[in-house]
């Protein structure tokens, strides 16, 4: 597989749960990479990762993972693994013994299987305590159990459901980093669903973003990190003189309750508020850049959605 | 990739050595990959370890090694009972008594062979779901199909392994215990074929009710209390029914009798009456409704316990 090469593709893609729609009508595909799946709870996140692993058929469309259906072929799932958002791990076995058996039920034979579990254990930082019951574990450690089971076959794409859910802030750190080296060193491709936008931007090469079962945005981290910034201003007084000095150098601002808000500023825009601030003789209280709130872009998508659904 | 260099120390002089210990990082996998047969093989030998406790803690094993345990007694006295009576009244003194042998064998272990598939069994099934693993399984080279049957294979060789094993050593202790061993064997070679059929149609029977009750609960603990009531309660319920009903009707309530179903069977087999199924009216029925009615109370719980399995995949 090439880079650039698509390894996952969907096709207008619908799924209906009786009169719930989980899935409406998404069309994407996913290259080589980090690619991040971002939605709020019930946006259909999962449900798509479902059906590219041939868990769900989907009511119309097409789900393709390395070239193949996803809902027909079993022998392409040899090729890819699985972190589930919900607990999944047996209680009474050692992780070392757990991985072993999970290699194994993925098609390698047991020997090499040990070898793969042990090997897998040590990336993902479960080395000492392998032979422990999983029981015993914290859910740090449960987290790089069900990720070590992911990978311990070396799959070429693998998908990862919450990963960072019920992480303490270091646990959350170290779980980000951990899917970072899956790409960068194991070079296994990733797809990572999350409701926190901050670990998607922080991880990954591209994003989907997911509502209500319906695609509203996807392509490059970068270009919407930019989309989503936004610059914050306070003054002391003369508010309304800051508002028109900018709207006269062409700035699109947005009056709050306590400041001002620009949209997705380019560094000219710096330049333009600090001309618009002496013009206006505003005493300058704070100017910071901020990041929209998922629910507010959420909220400006939707509009966008319906907007474009009435025209 | 990272590769790392560490210089060893010598353990003596703890000067460092020209030996070069190196991290090579992660390695890709480029062995073979042997697909759904492999799959289907992790999970008959998982389920087969978890059956008898084997890389759980010393917890998992005492229950099926105590089923096994007393099960092996259960043949080795009679065994011993059956020599003894060789040995101190003299040769064809175990027949001439009408010693219990590899045609009782099944009437008097079966309801201990059937609360350890009701005790064990679960434990292969249950815990996958309460602790959702099956969903991991599932993302693999296999199916719901793959899964159960493989559950299910493994399972029946363990019941296998716990109806034969007893017999053999019965056998072993018959064939050692007689005045003459090689004369014992000329004339009882049959009892082998037949004691593993008949092993066969206890062990089938077993697993396949204790796997069926397992997959409507995600507690071995339910499964386990709802099948030893199952085969507790209805034993006594239908004996006593079946006496107050005479003819026909009494006959169809004693067929109910679940501890009975496979001992009939073996009674067919060994041509022989077993203890427990001796007065049991469903005997009139005859042989062929008799095995009939095995393969009903076996063959339909197992075709919905594959469809119940079936359906997780999609």
């Amino acid at each position: 597989m090439t880079a650039g090469q698509a390894l996952l593709a969907v096709e207008r893609l619908t799924k209906n749960y009786g009169d719930v729609v989980a899935l409406n009508d998404v069309s994407f595909t996913i290259t080589d990479g980090i690619t991040g799946i971002l939605g709020e709870n019930g946006a259909g996140k999962s449900t798509a990762i479902k059906i590219l692993l041939g868990l769900l058929q989907p009511t119309s469309g097409t789900a393709t993972v390395l070239g193949q259906n996803a809902s027909q072929s079993i022998a392409v799932r040899a090729r890819v693994g699985y972190m589930p958002e919900h607990d999944c791990l047996p209680t009474q076995v050692s992780a070392a013994e757990f991985l072993t058996h999970m290699a194994e039920a993925s098609g390698l034979p047991p020997a090499m299987a040990r070898t793969r579990a042990a090997d897998t254990l040590r990336h993902v930082g479960l080395f000492e305590e392998r032979y422990r019951a999983i029981a015993g574990y914290s859910t740090g450690m449960k987290q790089r159990v069900k990720l070590g089971q992911a990978l311990v076959h070396d799959p070429a794409f693998v998908f990862l459901d919450e990963p960072t859910a019920g992480l303490d802030p270091a646990g959350r750190e170290e779980m980000l980093a951990l899917i970072r080296k899956t790409h960068r060193e194991f070079g296994i491709s990733v797809l990572f669903s999350s409701h926190l936008m901050a670990d998607i931007e922080r991880t990954c090469d591209r994003i989907i973003v997911l509502q209500d079962g319906r695609l509203v945005q996807s392509g490059e981290v970068g270009q919407f990190t930019r989309e989503t910034e936004t610059v914050f201003i306070e003054v002391d007084s003369n508010r309304e003189g800051l508002v028109a000095a900018l709207k006269k150098r062409g700035v699109a601002v947005t009056v709050e309750r306590t400041g001002l808000t620009i949209e997705g500023p380019d560094e000219s825009v710096y330049d333009h508020v600090r001309d618009a601030l002496v013009e206006a003789q505003a005493p300058l209280r704070r100017l910071a850049p901020r990041r929209r709130a998922l629910t507010e872009l959420f909220e400006r998508e939707s509009g966008n959605v319906h907007a474009n659904g009435a025209a | 990739m990272t590769t790392e260099a560490i210089a060893p120390l010598d353990a003596r002089s703890g000067q460092a050595t020209s030996g070069t210990v190196f991290d090579i990082g992660y390695q890709p996998y480029t062995g073979r990959r042997e697909g759904r047969g492999r799959s289907r093989l992790a999970i008959f030998k998982d389920g087969f370890r978890t059956a008898l406790g084997f890389g759980r803690g010393a917890r998992a094993k005492v229950l099926p090694w105590f089923f096994i345990g007393v099960l092996t007694a259960i043949a080795l006295v009679m065994a011993i009972v059956a020599g003894a009576a060789e040995r101190l009244g003299g040769p064809g003194t175990a027949a001439e008594a009408n010693l219990p042998s590899h045609s009782d064998f099944y009437g008097i272990a079966s309801i201990i062979l059937f609360v350890f598939a009701a005790v064990v069994g679960p434990e292969l099934l249950c815990p996958d779901r309460r602790n959702r693993v099956i969903s991991l399984y599932l993302v693999r080279p296999l199916n719901g199909s793959d899964y159960i049957l493989s559950r299910w294979a493994s399972f029946l060789v363990v019941m296998l392994a716990a109806a034969w094993l007893p017999q053999v050593i019965l056998f072993l202790g018959l064939s050692m215990g007689d005045a003459v061993p090689i004369q014992y064997l000329r004339n009882h070679w049959l009892d082998v074929p037949r004691f593993l059929l008949s092993g066969a149609v206890m062990a089938v029977y077993a697993t396949t009710l204790a796997l069926l009750t397992a997959s409507f609960t995600t507690r071995r603990a339910y499964a386990s209390v709802f099948l030893v009531g199952l085969f507790v309660i209805t034993a006594p319920f239908t004996i006593g029914l079946a006496e107050e009903l005479d003819g026909a009707p009494g006959q169809w309530v004693s067929m109910f009798n679940l501890t009975n179903i496979p001992v009939h069977v073996n009674d067919v087999i060994f041509s022989d009456q077993s203890e427990i199924t001796e007065d049991a009216p469903a005997r009139e029925l005859g042989a062929r409704m008799l095995v009939i009615w095995y393969f009903i109370w076996t063959l339909v719980p197992a075709a919905i316990l594959w469809w119940r399995y079936r359906r997780l995949t999609p």
